[in-house]
């Protein structure tokens, strides 16, 4: 039996496996749910000329081993993609955060500055009385 | 910024052979941006092993789906030029 796997390992250290059960009907499909044409534009009329082709079936009507992995792989890729598009998503909920910050700093670095060219210690007030 | 998410694939084919096609139709495959993302293609006996790394999570989705996307189109061609027959009937 052909049963691809992956493992992610991410900046943060988290490490995933990813395996395929051959019994889940989600590896046994060459319709892939994160692949091919959303929904949107196909409840919009258009039709999918790319679909994946049915795996190839032997004289006995049998899906042959090659088919097998090509449903197993699109399972696969379906985990892959979903997980890593949920780390994006959080990903994109820490960058506020950090934009944040960024822009704290900014502001901190253009008040430096702006003190730095006035005389830098405030004594300019003084002066100019 | 370095390439520090990684995703390693394991794909068993039916013998060396195929693993061995898939990576030589794989290679040739330019990577746009090698400072943002990197492939490489291995094959240990009957199983085409392919390492991914990438400077986000976002550049490694897109490039492993469109890697995998490839990989199924090899499977599928190698099963139509060189897998069984589908009927008994002689060919031409």
């Amino acid at each position: 039996m052909l049963l691809p796997t992956a493992k992610y390992c991410g900046s943060d250290a988290e490490t995933v496996k990813f395996e395929v059960n051959p019994a889940d009907a989600r590896y046994q499909t060459t319709d892939g749910r994160t692949t091919g044409a959303s929904p949107y534009v196909l409840n919009a009329g258009q039709v999918d000329r790319d679909r994946p082709s049915e795996p190839r079936r032997d004289a006995n009507g049998k899906i042959t081993a090659l088919g097998e992995l090509r449903t197993r792989l699109t399972g696969l890729q379906d985990d892959i993609n979903e997980f890593l598009t949920q780390r994006m998503e959080l990903a994109k909920g820490k960058k506020p955060k950090l934009q944040g910050n960024q822009a704290k700093q900014e502001e901190r670095i253009e008040n430096e500055i702006k003190e730095l060219l006035d005389g830098g210690d405030g004594e300019d007030d003084a002066d100019g009385l | 910024m370095g390439l520090d998410h990684s995703l390693k694939l394991e794909i068993p084919f039916e013998n060396a052979r195929q693993a061995t096609i898939a990576k030589e139709v794989l290679k040739p495959d330019p990577i746009l941006k090698p400072q943002d993302f990197q492939v490489h293609y291995t094959t240990a006996k009957n199983v085409l092993l392919v390492s991914f790394q990438s400077i986000d999570d976002r550049v490694l989705r897109v490039g492993v789906s469109s890697v995998i996307d490839s990989i199924k189109t090899i499977i599928e061609t190698i099963d139509e030029l060189d897998g069984p027959p589908i009927s008994s009937s002689p060919t031409i």
